[in-house]
This record gives C-alpha cells, sequence and structure tokens, in this order.
C-alpha cells in the first residue's frame, strides 16, 4: 500500500514496529512505533502519559511527511 | 548429558477400571483422571473422551497436544516448573508412551482454532489424527480471567500427560535408544573432522495464547540461552500458543522435535551437535534486537561451522528468523532456515514478511494459505460453530451439513516448522 500510494505521487510515512520489514517492503519514510500489538499506544503508562506518546508519534510522523528524503530514511 | 529413552509402543486406547498398559493397549480410569484435573478451583467441569486413528471424529478447537511420558531414572520430572520442580532435565531415563496422545480442546480462550480430523482428507495435515488421542474437554469457572484460563487448560493438559505417563513406568520398552551430546570441549574434542552445528530454536512468545515456557518461564522475559537437546525430550519447553494452529508447535512436537532427534542421529557420524540455542519472538523492535544479537552472540562464542534456525509462526517473527540469520551468517556462520509459507491461495504472492540475500538456503514445510474442504464427521468432540471465525476461516465456511472449507492454517500442525509433516516445496 504505501508503495503503491507513493506511486500516484502521495508522500507516504509507515509508521511501524518491525522496522526491518517496513526497509524490505521498500518504505521510503519510516516511524518506529511501540509493540506489534499496540503500535500507537502503550497499555502501561497512564492515560494522561499516553496521550502525550501518541501526539509525540503523530507530530513525528508529519514532520516526516514534509521532510525531503532522497531514499530510505528511519526518523528515530 | 545423557538420555535413554523408552519407547512403549501403543497400539489402542480403552477406558478401563484400571489405568495401565496392557499388550500395547493403554487403558484409562476415566474417573481417576477426571477427579484428577478437577483438582484445580480454576475449572467447573472436565471431561474426558477418546479418539482413535480411522475414527469418523472431528476434535475442535485443539489448544495442545501432549505425549504421556514418565522420568524412570534422574533428576526431575516432566514438565519442569509445572508439574515437577525446577530440576535439570534431560539425564538418566525416560519412558515414553508412543502411539498416544493428550489432547486438550473444546472452548478454549480467545481465539477458537485448530482441528485434527481423525479421518479423510483432513487426516492427512495434522500428525494428530494417527496417534490415539485421549481429548480432555474442561469448562472454567464463571468470570474467570482469561489470561488464567489458559493457564488452567495449559496446566491440565500436562497434568493428564503426566498421570497416563506414570503407568508406563514399570512396563518393559518395545525400544531403547540413547541420545547424549557432550560438555563443549569434550563434543568437540571427540569428534575434530566433523563439522560442528549449532540448533537455533525459536519459540512463540507474544502474549496471551502467543506463548511459550521454558521451565516455567515465560520465554518472553528471558534472554537466549544455551539447552542440550534432551532436555526437550523431557518436556523443558511448553506450548502456551494455539492460534493459526498450522504452524505453532504443540508440547508433542517440542517433545518430538524432529530437528533435535535428526541432528542427534547424525551426531558423532556426518556432523557434531554442539547444542541447542533457546530463543524468543517478541513484539518490540528493541527485543528483537537485544535477542538476535544475543544468539548470534552465543553462537560466535560456540564456534559452529553451520547453524539451523528454525521459526515458530508467521508475520513478523519473519523478521526474527532473518535478523538471526543476517547476523549469524555476518559471523561467517552458515545457516539454514526452516520456515513455513503465507503465500496466498494460488501460491503466487510473497511467501514471508522479511527476507535477506543471506537467506540463500530455506525450506519451507508448505503453504499455509491452501484450502481444503472437510467432510463431515459422525461425531463431534468439541463446538465447530467458529469454523467461519477461525484464522484460516471466512463466513460461510462451515456449511449446514457439517463440513468444513478452510485453509490449512486451521489444522493443528498442518505447516509445522519443525518439518513434523511431509509436506514441503521446491523450487526448479
Amino acid at each position: 500500500m504505501v508503495k503503491e500510494i507513493e506511486r500516484a505521487g502521495i508522500p507516504v510515512v509507515h509508521m511501524c514496529t518491525v522496522v526491518p520489514i517496513s526497509i524490505t517492503v521498500g518504505a521510503n519514510r519510516i516511524v518506529p512505533t511501540v509493540a506489534i500489538p499496540h503500535p500507537l499506544g502503550n497499555p502501561k503508562l497512564s492515560l494522561e502519559d499516553e496521550k502525550k506518546l501518541r501526539r509525540k508519534l503523530v507530530e513525528k510522523a508529519l514532520e516526516a511527511l514534509q521532510t525531503e528524503v532522497s531514499g530510505q530514511h528511519v526518523f528515530e | 548429558m545423557r538420555l535413554e529413552l523408552g519407547y512403549i509402543q501403543i497400539n489402542d486406547v480403552k477406558f478401563g477400571n484400571k489405568t495401565e498398559v496392557v499388550d500395547h493397549t493403554l487403558y484409562v480410569n476415566k474417573e481417576e483422571l477426571i477427579a484428577h484435573l478437577s483438582d484445580d478451583d480454576r475449572l467447573a467441569k472436565v471431561e474426558v473422551e477418546l479418539a482413535k486413528p480411522g475414527e469418523s471424529i472431528r476434535i475442535m478447537p485443539v489448544k495442545d497436544v501432549i505425549e504421556p511420558r514418565v522420568k524412570v531414572e534422574g533428576p526431575g520430572g516432566m514438565f519442569p516448573g509445572f508439574v515437577s520442580n525446577e530440576e535439570q532435565v534431560g539425564s538418566g531415563r525416560t519412558h515414553v508412551l508412543k502411539g498416544a496422545a493428550v489432547v486438550t480442546a473444546g472452548e478454549v480462550v480467545g481465539f477458537q482454532e485448530g482441528i485434527i480430523d481423525m479421518t479423510g482428507p483432513g487426516a492427512d495435515y495434522t500428525p494428530f489424527a494417527h496417534t490415539n488421542n485421549v481429548v480432555i474437554l474442561a469448562d472454567p469457572v464463571e468470570g474467570l480471567a482469561k489470561h488464567q484460563h489458559e493457564a488452567a487448560l495449559r496446566i491440565m493438559g500436562l497434568k493428564a500427560a503426566t498421570y497416563l505417563g506414570e503407568v508406563g513406568r514399570n512396563v518393559e520398552p518395545d525400544e531403547v535408544v540413547d541420545y547424549e551430546v557432550a560438555p563443549l570441549f569434550e563434543n568437540a574434542a571427540k569428534y575434530p573432522d566433523l563439522p560442528k552445528v549449532v540448533y537455533v530454536y525459536m519459540l512463540q512468545s507474544q502474549g496471551l495464547l502467543h506463548d511459550t515456557y521454558y521451565y516455567g518461564i515465560d520465554v518472553k522475559e528471558m534472554v537466549p540461552t544455551i539447552m542440550y537437546p534432551t532436555e526437550a525430550m523431557d518436556g523443558a519447553i511448553v506450548s502456551g500458543n494455539c492460534v493459526s494452529a498450522c504452524d505453532k508447535n504443540t508440547s508433542f512436537h517440542h517433545q518430538n522435535s524432529p530437528v533435535i532427534y535428526d541432528l542427534l542421529e547424525k551426531h558423532g557420524k556426518e556432523i557434531c551437535f554442539l547444542g541447542c540455542i533457546v530463543t524468543n519472538e517478541n513484539v518490540t523492535l528493541a527485543d528483537k534486537n537485544r535477542s538476535s544479537n544475543m544468539v548470534a552472540k552465543l553462537v560466535e562464542f560456540l564456534g559452529p561451522d553451520g547453524a539451523i534456525i528454525s521459526e515458530e509462526g508467521f508475520g513478523n517473527p519473519d523478521a526474527d528468523l532473518i535478523m538471526n540469520c543476517n547476523k549469524i551468517e555476518s559471523l561467517g556462520v552458515k545457516t539454514v532456515l526452516l520456515t513455513d509459507e503465507y503465500a496466498g491461495r494460488d501460491g503466487a504472492s510473497q511467501s514471508l514478511a522479511d527476507s535477506s540475500p543471506k537467506a540463500d538456503a530455506v525450506v519451507t514445510a508448505g503453504n499455509a494459505n491452501e484450502v481444503i474442504e472437510l467432510p463431515p464427521m459422525d461425531r463431534l468432540i468439541g463446538n465447530s460453530a467458529p469454523a467461519d471465525k477461525i484464522a484460516g476461516g471466512f463466513d460461510g465456511s462451515l456449511r449446514a451439513d457439517g463440513s468444513i472449507e478452510v485453509e490449512i492454517q486451521a489444522i493443528t500442525g498442518a505447516t509445522n516448522e519443525l518439518g513434523f509433516n511431509k509436506m514441503t516445496a521446491r523450487g526448479y
């Protein structure tokens, strides 16, 4: 899906836990996430801290979307 | 470490007044077994049924399958950390009721999958169509938390296998086989001219119904460690997982891993088998990195020429498999990977979620997406209603006549990645 959307000229950020798979499938903008059962959250945190974590991840993804890349790049 | 396995061939299973083995038939005192298993306040009701090869019986959903064994000599007992204490196992003598199995089935936790057909086309895909099965079904008490329900069923199966195995203690085995791997330096000195091989044994460890245990430890909580091959024969590794049942190792598979038995068969003849590295498949990238780094470190420390790596499951564990492969190959150690495939129903899609040019020797146990039609059976043990919702099932899988159209993904052990089955795929 990442590659097909990019082929249509729309930049994509792939937010995922297993970065090596994302690299293998050919995503260009990769934002690492938390864990496979809960990529964008963390049930161990308080609701307040989890919200902060989620906001941080989304902001990082939005920033990645606006960043020029010349190849595959992982936004740590 | 040296273990003698005494194989007692079991050709039939029947209910009887006394639990015993007589002339290769296992007799089971049903009431006594139920009473033994009912001693768990998490379980409301326990039932026992028998299912033999060739009978028109469908068992589903299946949680685990366990082989009855008993420790006759040497330290510890079966399933250390669960029904026996944490003593190191894998030495002395163990008796095996070969041809018998305990199957835990019925309403299990969460995902209701795992099919065993004792006859028909489905029987070709599961090894447990060919064992004499003592099937245990249990209802939990009302309101029991899911993880407690899983633990209760898991331990119930181990207790049943231990109870049945005990009757083999004083039976003269039909065959006794010695298995031995010496400590590292002694082992390597014995066979200086043979290529040295280690086995990297990957275990599913992704949460409820996706967990595996080593001496009672949930393996997602441990770092990779070294195991003598014979430890697995005494139940050191226990399954807590059955989702997408085709490529999950039941406890029976761990007791009987063909990788271990075949490497031991070739040990001292074609290869020098150094031992096993037990590792996990966790859900965070940090854990995957840490575990694969430690696996590579242990491989380097042992100094083999080659490593065999088996995966359990599919999807993100493909990443663990490839990380182990890349890091071990980078040490100059050759690898062979054992996996299965999710290549779509026509077999034309990408088989694994991850890959590497270093993974140039791969053995597959088959395509889990292959579709099969399972005809109706005369008797159902458990419940077939979940067929539409299981992994590999779809809306309409279960038909009015009781037949099921499903991917072989739903059949217990169909594409087992320890190579327990006969299926593979070859490229030409």
